[in-house]
């Protein structure tokens, strides 16, 4: 246990507190989801980790501490980042947004493009499309490819379905799941669909107004009624 | 006719050197760059002071211009743009008055009256019954290596592709690993060595006063506004568009009102299509 550690994290935007001494704990190689109605806070976690938002607590990837580093510090420790907008360049090429992903990583380009391309076949063939024209599914595989030419040892993929079609969300779902498998990659995804999440994650955390309200394995909570009647609504 | 071609495409690479440090700016640092100009001044003045006062070689002159304008533009970007952060209407106030601060301190330093720079390269050619001086041909010709070299730079480098980034998506491009503060004062530097090259040149061209800011600010804020924002392209195309437009008013209807014809199509492109004849966000 432990390769990413959040101790007692809380994040602030102003004076309104949206993160209440969160606690989290991702072994290397584990698949975890934050589950969470819209507004509970998810997005403010992964950017937290990120680094881009005002917090107290501490963040810890292996040995090292991240918190009060700036985010293109915590980039080059190993953390990779999917965001619900996609924060794409829209008027740059699928390939050059990849490019502006080995910013830190120059020396991994060849291997990391090599295995974006085999991860998502449709950005190889799309690679002069600039990514403004391109459709929601599109732009989310340039999103995840953006953030594996970092050479991540944890991605952060935050609610990687919204808005997808169902077909999409189960390609978006198998490729985390061989990253995790062939590469090993580290992966914490956000979600407010507990269904989907429980299918990808081995185990969850549930945000409830930016405090964790539950956590335990996919077993434990597949039955909890706290959950069911709360997230499997959709 | 040969005459009007030679004399355009002259001019017209001189205004594209003069606009793209702009244009960096606009498009990267969403920053309108009232102080410009004073790139321009400062550039031909430091060039004045060591090659033409001082003695030293033309080269050496150029080269402590260009640092010096580069130096002037991570300054501003230091104590000016980044402290008041995002408001745009105070940044372009206080450039504005920095603009006019410094042409204040050159007339304090060197007296208002103009002055002739010598050219860098003495000398004319005759083609086809057009007179070129080889300083203005230089300058074409430093324009062009320069804006190639940008445009394989900002699109071809991993830096330079991080200017685009930060100007596209801040987000985007942290979560990136760019670190935007660095590439902010990269892009003021190199808008700095710019202007001030550009100023060198431009001195040599018309000559060296206290108020020749504002002729290149009024260029390239026009050549910004009929290009629309920041491509590297459109801005060759469209200060092509000026200088060979200035050049034929001059030749064919009467050389005061080679300005007003600039002014007239930035006003009819801003009432037609406001976003600018190539108007995106792209360099
Ligand atoms: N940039 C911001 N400024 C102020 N408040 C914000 C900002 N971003 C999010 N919040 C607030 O923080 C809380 C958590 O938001 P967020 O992390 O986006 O939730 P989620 O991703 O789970 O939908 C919400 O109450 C939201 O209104
Ligand atoms: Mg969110």
């Amino acid at each position: 246990m432990g390769f990413l550690t959040v101790e007692n994290l809380s994040a602030f935007y102003g004076k309104a507190q949206a993160l209440h001494k969160v606690n989290i704990s991702v072994a290397q190689g584990e698949i975890i989801a934050i589950v969470g109605a819209n507004g509970a806070g998810k997005s403010t976690l992964l950017d937290s980790i990120m680094g881009l938002t005002k917090t107290t607590g501490v963040i810890k990837l292996g040995d090292n501490v991240l918190t009060g580093l700036g985010s293109p510090a915590i980039v080059r420790l190993g953390v990779g980042y999917a965001t619900e907008r996609f924060n794409l360049f829209p008027y740059m090429t699928v390939r050059d947004n990849l490019m502006v992903g080995a910013y830190t990583a120059r020396d991994d380009i060849e291997r990391n493009l090599d295995m974006v391309h085999k991860l998502f076949p449709r950005l190889e063939e799309r690679e002069n499309q600039e990514t403004m024209t391109q459709s929601g599914g599109e732009r989310q595989m340039v999103s995840l490819g953006r953030a594996l030419m970092t050479s991540p040892k944890l991605l952060l993929v935050d609610e990687p379905t919204i808005g997808l079609a169902p077909k999409v969300c189960l390609e978006i779902a198998e490729v985390l799941r061989r990253l995790r498998d062939e590469f090993g990659t580290t992966i914490v995804i956000t979600e407010q669909n507990a269904n989907f999440a429980m299918t990808l994650a081995e185990r969850l955390y549930v945000l409830e107004a930016g405090a964790v309200q539950i956590e335990g394995t996919v077993e434990s909570l597949r039955d909890d009624p706290k959950l069911t009647e709360a997230y499997f609504g959709h | 006719m040969t005459q009007i071609i030679i004399q355009g495409l002259l001019l017209s690479g001189l205004y594209a050197l003069i606009a793209m440090g702009f244009t960096l700016i606009f498009s990267i640092g969403r920053v309108l760059n009232l102080a410009y100009g004073a790139y321009l001044l400062i550039g031909g003045y430091v060039y004045f002071y060591f090659a033409q006062m001082m003695g030293m070689p033309k080269l050496v002159g150029v080269l402590l211009a260009v640092i010096v304008g580069a130096a002037m533009g991570l300054a501003k970007y230091r104590m000016i743009v980044k402290p008041l952060k995002g408001d745009h209407v105070a940044i372009e106030i206080s450039t504005l008055i920095l603009a006019i601060v410094l042409q204040s301190g050159v007339i304090l330093a060197f007296g208002d009256s103009s002055k002739i720079l010598l050219p860098i390269i003495p000398g004319v050619e005759r083609l086809a019954g057009a007179t070129i001086p080889y300083s203005n041909l230089l300058a074409a010709i430093v324009s062009w290596a320069i804006l190639i070299s940008l445009y394989f730079f900002v699109n071809k480098t991993h830096t330079g592709r991080a200017m685009q980034a930060v100007s596209m998506d801040a987000k985007g491009a942290a979560i990136s690993g760019i670190d935007s503060d660095r590439i902010n004062m990269i892009t003021w530097g190199i808008s700095g060595a710019l202007g001030a090259l550009a100023g060198v040149f431009f001195a040599s061209y018309t000559q060296l006063t206290p108020s020749m800011w504002v002729a290149p600010l009024i260029i390239s804020v026009a050549i910004v506004i009929v290009g629309g924002i920041g491509s590297i392209i459109g801005t060759l195309i469209v200060a092509h568009i000026i200088g060979f437009m200035e050049i034929i008013v001059t030749a064919m209807i009467a050389p005061e009102l080679r300005g007003v014809f600039t002014m007239v199509l930035i006003i009819g492109v801003l009432v037609i299509r406001p976003q600018g004849l190539f108007g995106r966000e792209e360099l």
